[in-house]
C-alpha cells in the first residue's frame, strides 16, 4: 500500500478535495494556486473543477509544442538580459494549464544563491512574468481518457540580471 | 550497507533497538501517511504529528519536503531537506545533491554536497535517487557544465575506470559530449561507441553524426542521423519524468543537423 501512494506522481489522482472544517497550515493539496480576482482572469475556465493535477501527474512530462527548446527560443528572442550586479538567483513562475491549453493563475516565488527569498528587481520579473503569459504552445493533457488541468511551473536561473537557463 | 538507497520506510525497531523510544513512536505514527498522497494536507499532517513527537525524526523532514520539491517551490524545501540533513547526513546528504542537481540545476551546491559527502563517507557514496547516475558522475556533470571539462573528464573516466563500478545509463554519453565540447572528437566518438553499445539514446547518435558531418564523413553522417531521428520516433532518448536531463537534444536540432 504504501509503496503504491510513493509512486502515485506516475498515476492518475483519485483523491480529490475534501471539505475540511478544521484550520490548517496547508492547502488541500501542496502547491495548490487559489482564484484571486485581483490577480486573475474571471473568464478562465477549468475543466475539471475538483482537482488539479501536477504537470508529471500523468508521466508525460513537460508538454509545448516543439518542446522546451521552443519555450527557450521565445525567451531568448524576448527577454532583454540587462547587467544588474547581484540579481542572482532564481525565480519560479507557477501557473495553471486547462485541458485546452489555455493558462492563468500565474504566481512568483524567488531566491537567492543561498535558497534564501529575494524579490528580484522588477525589470526582471515583469519580463518573466509577461513573456511566460505570452506562450501559447502548452498542449492539454488527459488522465485514463479524461481531460484534465495541471499545474507547470518555469524556473528561470538568473546571474546579474541574465538569463542563463530555463527548468524544468 | 548503502546508505544510499533511502526512501524507504524506515524499519522503526531500529529506533526501538537503539533506545530511541520517541523516534520509534513517530515511526509507527507515519503509517497512517500511507493512505494519502504526498501533496495531500494530510500527509504533510500526519508527518508534522510526528515530529511533535519526535523532532529529531529526519526522515519526517525528507518526506514532507518532497512536494515542494516537485512542485518547483525551493524555499520551502531547502528549509526542510537541510533540516533533515542536520539530523541524517547519512540518508539525505546524498539525497539533497541530487536534487539540488536535478530540480534546480544549483551545480555549485551539488557539488559542494558530494564533496562533503566523500568526505565524511567510508562507503562508495552511491547514486541518484532515480538511479540514472552515480553520484560521481552527477559531480561530473556539473564540473562540465561549469566549464571545467579537464575536471570533469577525469571524474568520469576515474568512476568508469573502478573494477566495481558497471557504467549507468547515460554515463558514456555524458562523457562523450564533454569530450565533443574540448573538441577532442576521438575521444568523443569513442565514448559514443560505448554508450551505443550499452545504451543507444538518440542524443547519442545526433553527437555522432554532428562529429562525422565535421570529419566530412557524409555517409556516417547521415546513417547517423537517421539512427538518432528512429531512436527519438521510438522514445530511445533522454527521459525523465520531472525535469530535463543535462545534454538533452531536442527533435527539432536533429532535423535540423
Amino acid at each position: 500500500m504504501f509503496r503504491f501512494f510513493k509512486y502515485l506522481f506516475l498515476f492518475p489522482l483519485f483523491v480529490f478535495c475534501q471539505e475540511k472544517a478544521t484550520t490548517s497550515l496547508y492547502p488541500d493539496f501542496v502547491g495548490d494556486i487559489e482564484f484571486n480576482k485581483e490577480l486573475d482572469d474571471q473568464n478562465f475556465e477549468l475543466c475539471f473543477d475538483k482537482h488539479i493535477y501536477q504537470y508529471f501527474n500523468d508521466s508525460t512530462g513537460f508538454q509545448y509544442e516543439g518542446e522546451k527548446l521552443a519555450v527557450e527560443n521565445e525567451f531568448s528572442k524576448e527577454y532583454k538580459s540587462n547587467y544588474i550586479a547581484n540579481e542572482t538567483g532564481l525565480v519560479r513562475v507557477n501557473f495553471v494549464i486547462n485541458c485546452k491549453g489555455q493558462t492563468d493563475r500565474f504566481r512568483l516565488i524567488g531566491m537567492d544563491e543561498n535558497y534564501n527569498e529575494k524579490e528580484f528587481d522588477k525589470s526582471i520579473t515583469e519580463q518573466l512574468l509577461r513573456i511566460t503569459k505570452s506562450l501559447k504552445g502548452w498542449k492539454g493533457k488527459k488522465l485514463k481518457d479524461n481531460k484534465i488541468d495541471y499545474y507547470q511551473y518555469l524556473i528561470f536561473k538568473i546571474e546579474n540580471g541574465q538569463l542563463k537557463e530555463i527548468l524544468p | 550497507m548503502f546508505p544510499f538507497l533511502a526512501f524507504a520506510q524506515p524499519n522503526c525497531n531500529a529506533y526501538l533497538y537503539k533506545g530511541d523510544t520517541l523516534q520509534y513512536k513517530a515511526c509507527n505514527l507515519i503509517e497512517k501517511a500511507d493512505q494519502y498522497y504526498q501533496f495531500q494536507r494530510e500527509f504533510q499532517e500526519v508527518f508534522d504529528e510526528a515530529i511533535k513527537i519526535a523532532p529529531n525524526f529526519a526522515y519526517a523532514y525528507r518526506e514532507k519536503s518532497t512536494a515542494y520539491l516537485k512542485s518547483g517551490d525551493f524555499l520551502t524545501w531547502k528549509k526542510l531537506i537541510d533540516k533533515a540533513v542536520d539530523l541524517d547526513y547519512v540518508q539525505n546528504l546524498p539525497y539533497r545533491a541530487w536534487c539540488r542537481y536535478q530540480f534546480f540545476k544549483d551545480y555549485k551546491g551539488a557539488i559542494n554536497d558530494i564533496e562533503k559527502l566523500d568526505s565524511l563517507a567510508n562507503y562508495d557514496i552511491g547514486y541518484s535517487i532515480n538511479g540514472d547516475y552515480h553520484l560521481n558522475i552527477v559531480k561530473g556533470i556539473c564540473y562540465s557544465v561549469l566549464n571545467q571539462k579537464q575536471k570533469a573528464i577525469k571524474i568520469f573516466e576515474t568512476q568508469l575506470n573502478l573494477k566495481e563500478y558497471s557504467a549507468g545509463l547515460y554515463d558514456y554519453y555524458q562523457l562523450g559530449v564533454t569530450y565533443f565540447e574540448i573538441k577532442d572528437y576521438k575521444n568523443a566518438l569513442k565514448s559514443f561507441e560505448k554508450q551505443t553499445q550499452r545504451n543507444d539514446i538518440a542524443e547519442n547518435a545526433y553527437y555522432k553524426s554532428k562529429i562525422y558531418k565535421l570529419l566530412k564523413k557524409d555517409a556516417d553522417y547521415k546513417k547517423n542521423k537517421e539512427i538518432a531521428l528512429k531512436l527519438y520516433g521510438e522514445n530511445k532518448k533522454l527521459y525523465d519524468p520531472y525535469t530535463y536531463h543535462t545534454n538533452t537534444v531536442y527533435y527539432s536540432t536533429i532535423v535540423s543537423e
